[in-house]
């Protein structure tokens, strides 16, 4: 008896899926959506789900195998594939490639099967839990309903962290965990009744950052390898907007320092090489700490000079168990020699990149169409175009998996506009593999319909642990901890 | 017995037209200002979206009708159907324990008419309303243990109005369902730790969607509610007097009087009214509007400054109306969803589509309750045409798709999509692209009077932009500007004597501000004098 239902359950699921006979073979790559053709993953991501693009579609026909074995076989309106099979499969084959043959039925009932293409399974692992970041719709200057959230990138689901609708009529910046650790984040929230929140092992601090010797509080962070140090950048960006219709705005900062705070006692550590008439802007710690990278441009009269700023890259010591600064800054990238500007330094948690924005000008990549991602080898000091990832459109916010073999970054390919979610891998020679767009259930349903941009993503290890309903007493309690200027 | 019956629906039923006319022909912009805060999308995501909150039924029921209000007969008629429904609901509520106070059955759809003359609240509470006194009259047989399922789904569906049901269970039932409050406020707390986690708790407890402006709650959101329960209380408990019915037609009468006159405020509405006039582009019927009463402020000054230049009358007739200052025809950026709407319409007809697009993303922004809106989802998209971002524009063109009133409209602009010639050839868009700027600069609303300058000159068809850099240069008090720019009036106006209120202008400028009569001599001195405080 269990047997005969076991058997027509098959039967009723295998009667559902059409047999593709005499398929039209089409000599060309299939137009999909999004472009995965020849992209490398990790093996247990999310499933690489994807549309047809091709004219009047009304069922798709895919079928995977694996060069190291196992296949997949889905047939529905778009590419639409199991989550456990499709972990299965691309464990199955880490280090090897997936072929993909993807054959379309139009609404004439008739089948066409398209060239196969590859999808390779990186050796190198993606273990973190997923990505944080901040969505908010490209605009202006009211930002709506902007949301901090965490996605698992292993499945679909993405949840929020922290919505307009906890904290209406505060703005609020990214969080930055400490190379992906979620027990240590800070995030910052803007304008009257703002702070600038450090969460540390689930203890919410909320501080008041600026004091009379910091023009602002702090943005742009990043945070020192041991946890206890968390470098900002203090300023106040402005935007002025274009009249022509090739560009929108142009976003930058009056005046911009870097402090560093002492989490541990509530001090700003305040360097006047840090703090000089120029504008020191996007700090990053580098791997063993002992390094501050950060860009710096000199003071323009903005926004009439809006085409002056350039900044340079630099470098700085940092000294974790005296908290204090060396006394030389380094220039690693003269922005006004060659002309452009280099910003948003990230060096892997490895130690052996430093990846960084290009732009013709301005201290804020992302408003910049031109702004490419770029990589430095430390160990040579050479550095180059990432070609594999850039696209006429921006590129930036770049960020690093906690292995530093995968690094997400933010891309307005898709329509100058909109930045999304990109993944893309990194061997040990600095061989970088096509990105891939972060995958949805329905990615052209779900990218279509989504207004907002994905604003500096960064990996997570693990979940992100945050009691929003605490942070929104703290913030309206207007309660908080004044830092204090190291003597 | 009938009599008495068919007076109270006759009663009812004048009751409905006069709610009716009400919308229709005092207050449709009310229904637009409404409306043009909302997009309601014809998809699964939506309604998903909508329920994924306490009191999300109420907002997609609200949400689909005020849909409606596109066409406003439409619109005023499901209006006052609701309104009947709710008064109607009432009675029945009452008439199970006393059909004696008639009219009292009105005060809480009155209250309500009230509670709507505040633009922020929205058509969410009155259905939540009106849901929860249905499912209060269903119940009225039930026994009070299904109140264990009925309370906490009545409260996801509709949200906090759920109170009403409670507290009327409470008269019917007596002290046995005393323990639905104290469950009700568990269910709250729950949903507050559980699902709600990213609204503020004053919100779950009051609802999340009754009003527009977050953390806020007006007093009519509770003494409405409250006035069914006490209507229905009086029913219950106090006999029939003559002293009380009354006082009870009294106090009928007095909410009426004072729904209209205290709950619509008439200078806002005459904005609304010039908003929904400037979005219909019925420039004629601003100006006439203005001739008789203007209201005395910038987003006034802006409308009708508008549909003076958009019927070529600006030169002539500009001083005529009262300008508010050099902020009498563009405004600066201001964050509410209104304000800076006569500033973004004249934008986009003078060809500053940036402009235009940046106000219009800007106003949208600032709904409070994070709504798209229709209107300015289709100026939005516009821009993105004329602009030839064709991407961008597809999205936003997808979305007005998903709708109902927007849809035609938005499958008809989609075949100009990635088409720069059909494009050109459009008489509205082709036009703009001929007159936005060519040249790519800062935008500085400091410097205005140069950008319209600037904007003429990029192409001297474009009449408006060179009546608003005059125009500007006069509200500036820009004397030497204004008589130096003279020369392109007469050689690009398309005037054959100069305009009324150039001359004028000419004339006070000579005489120094010394012009009895004039207009343009009266707005200096105004200006003076305000300067001067």
């Amino acid at each position: 008896m269990r047997n005969s239902l076991f058997i027509i359950l098959i039967f009723l699921l295998t009667a559902c899926t059409e047999q593709v006979k005499q398929a039209e073979s089409i000599n060309r790559l299939p137009h999909i959506y999004p472009d995965y053709i020849g992209v490398t993953i990790p093996a247990g991501i999310a499933p690489l789900n994807f549309q047809v693009l091709e004219p009047s579609i009304e069922k798709v026909d895919v079928h995977i195998t694996g060069n190291q074995g196992g296949e997949l076989h889905v047939q529905d309106q778009w590419a639409n594939f199991d989550i456990k099979n499709w972990h299965e499969l691309t464990e199955a084959n880490r280090g090897g490639s997936l072929n993909i043959k993807v054959r379309a039925k139009g609404k004439e009932g008739k089948w066409q099967a398209y060239k196969d293409f590859k999808i390779f399974i990186s050796p190198y692992p993606l273990d973190d839990f997923g990505l944080t970041y901040r969505r908010i719709q490209p605009g202006y200057e009211v930002g709506g309903n902007i949301g901090i959230y965490q996605r698992d990138i292993h499945t679909f689901e993405e949840t929020a962290l922290m919505q307009e609708s906890a904290v209406p009529g505060r703005c609020f910046n990214c969080h930055t965990p400490n190379r992906t650790n979620p027990e240590t984040f800070t995030l910052q929230v803007r304008g009257e009744g703002g702070g600038t929140l450090v969460q540390k092992d689930s203890v919410q601090t909320w501080y008041n950052t600026k004091t009379d010797q910091t023009k602002a509080a702090g943005s742009y962070a990043s945070w020192h390898p041991d946890g206890r140090y968390c470098a900002y950048a203090a300023n106040a960006v402005h935007q002025s907007f274009f009249v022509g219709k090739d560009r929108n705005i142009e976003v930058y900062h009056s005046f911009s320092n870097i402090v560093v705070l002492d989490t541990q006692t509530g001090e700003l550590i305040v360097s006047p090489l840090l703090n000089t008439d120029a504008l020191e802007i996007f700090p990053a710690f580098s791997a063993d700490g002992k390094t501050l990278y950060f860009s710096t441009s000199e003071n323009c009269n903005v926004p009439a000079e809006y085409e002056k700023v350039k900044c340079s890259l630099c470098a700085i010591s940092f000294d974790a168990t005296t908290g204090t600064f060396g006394h030389q800054v380094d220039t690693l990238l003269h922005g006004p020699a060659t002309d452009k500007s280099y910003i948003q330094a990230r060096p892997s948690y490895d130690g052996r990149w430093l990846m960084f924005c290009r732009a013709e000008r301005s201290n804020f990549p992302v408003s910049q169409k031109e702004s490419d991602l770029w990589l430095m080898d430390l160990q040579t000091g050479k550095f180059r175009c990432l070609d594999e990832v850039n696209s006429p459109q921006t590129e930036s916010y770049p960020n690093w998996s906690s292995n530093s073999h995968w690094f997400v970054f933010s891309s307005k390919s898709e329509d100058g506009l909109h930045s999304r979610a990109y993944l893309a891998s990194i061997d040990e020679e600095g061989k970088v593999t096509k990105p891939f767009l972060l995958p949805q259930e329905n990615p052209l349903k779900y990218y279509r319909n989504m207004f907002d941009s994905f604003n500096c993503p960064d990996f997570t290890s693990s979940q992100v642990e945050f009691d929003i309903r605490t942070a929104r007493e703290n913030l309206f309690s207007n309660e908080r901890v004044q830092v204090k200027i190291k003597e | 017995m009938k009599n008495i019956d068919l007076k109270y629906y006759l009663a009812s039923s004048l009751f409905c037209v006069i709610v009716f006319l009400f919308w229709l022909l005092g207050f449709p912009q009310a229904m637009n200002y409404q409306e043009q805060n909302q997009l309601f999308l014809f998809t699964n995501d939506y309604f998903w979206n909508d329920m994924r909150i306490a009191g999300g039924l109420a907002d997609y029921i609200s949400e689909f009708i005020v849909q409606f209000y596109y066409v406003p007969w439409l619109g005023a008629l499901l209006l006052a159907l609701m309104f009947v429904i709710l008064q109607q609901l009432t009675w029945k509520l009452m008439k199970q324990h006393s059909d004696t106070y008639f009219p009292l059955s009105f005060l809480p759809a009155l209250f309500m008419l009230w509670h709507m003359g505040d633009i922020n609240t929205l058509l969410s509470f009155p259905v939540a309303t009106i849901l929860t006194m249905f499912a209060a009259y269903l119940a009225r047989s039930m026994h009070r243990g299904f109140d264990l399922l009925i309370v906490p789904l009545l409260y996801w569906l509709v949200g906090p109005t759920v109170w009403i049901y409670v507290l009327l269970r409470c008269i019917e039932k007596g002290l046995k369902s005393f323990w639905a409050m104290a469950y009700l406020v568990g269910i709250q707390g729950l949903a507050y730790y559980a699902f709600l986690e990213q609204w503020p708790r004053d919100m779950v407890i009051t609802g999340l969607n009754y009003y527009r402006i977050p953390m806020q709650t007006p007093m009519l959101q509770i003494v409405t509610p409250l006035s069914i329960v006490a209507v229905v209380a009086i029913s219950r408990w106090i006999k029939s007097r003559m002293i009380l019915t009354v006082i009870s037609q009294a106090t009928v009468i007095a909410t009426a009087s004072m729904a209209i006159t205290d709950g619509y405020d008439s200078e806002m509405y005459e904005l609304l009214k010039q908003d929904e006039l400037v979005r219909k582009e019925r420039w004629t019927e601003i100006i006439e509007r203005a001739e008789k009463e203007q209201v005395q402020n910038a987003f006034s000054s802006q409308c009708v400054n508008l549909a003076l230049a958009m019927t070529e009358q600006l030169p002539d007739r500009m001083f005529q109306f009262y300008q508010s200052g050099t902020d009498a025809l563009l405004m600066p950026m201001v964050r509410d969803n209104t304000s800076n709407l006569p500033t973004a319409e004249a934008f986009f007809h003078l060809g500053m589509i940036n402009e235009s697009l940046r106000y219009m993303f800007d106003i949208q922004q600032s709904i409070l309750n994070f709504k798209k809106s229709g209107r300015y989802t289709k100026r939005i998209a516009e821009c993105y045409l004329i602009n030839g971002n064709y991407a961008v524009a597809s999205k936003h063109l997808t979305v007005l798709g998903q709708s109902l009133f927007y849809r035609s409209w938005a499958k008809e602009a989609a075949t100009y999509l990635n088409r720069d010639d059909k494009m050109n050839t459009h008489p509205k868009w082709g036009k703009l692209r001929q007159l936005r700027y060519k040249e790519q600069f800062l935008y500085n609303y400091n410097e205005k009077d140069k950008m319209l300058g600037l904007l003429f000159t990029n192409n001297q068809q474009n009449r408006m932009a060179l009546f608003y850099f005059m125009g500007q240069m006069l509200l500036d008090g820009n004397v030497q500007g204004f008589t130096q720019y003279m020369q392109w009036v007469q050689q690009y106006g398309g005037f054959t004597q100069m305009p009324a209120g150039y001359a004028d202008a000419m004339k006070c400028i000579q005489a120094q501000g010394n012009l009895p009569g004039s207009e343009y001599a009266n707005y200096v001195q105004r200006m003076m004098k305000e300067h001067e405080k």
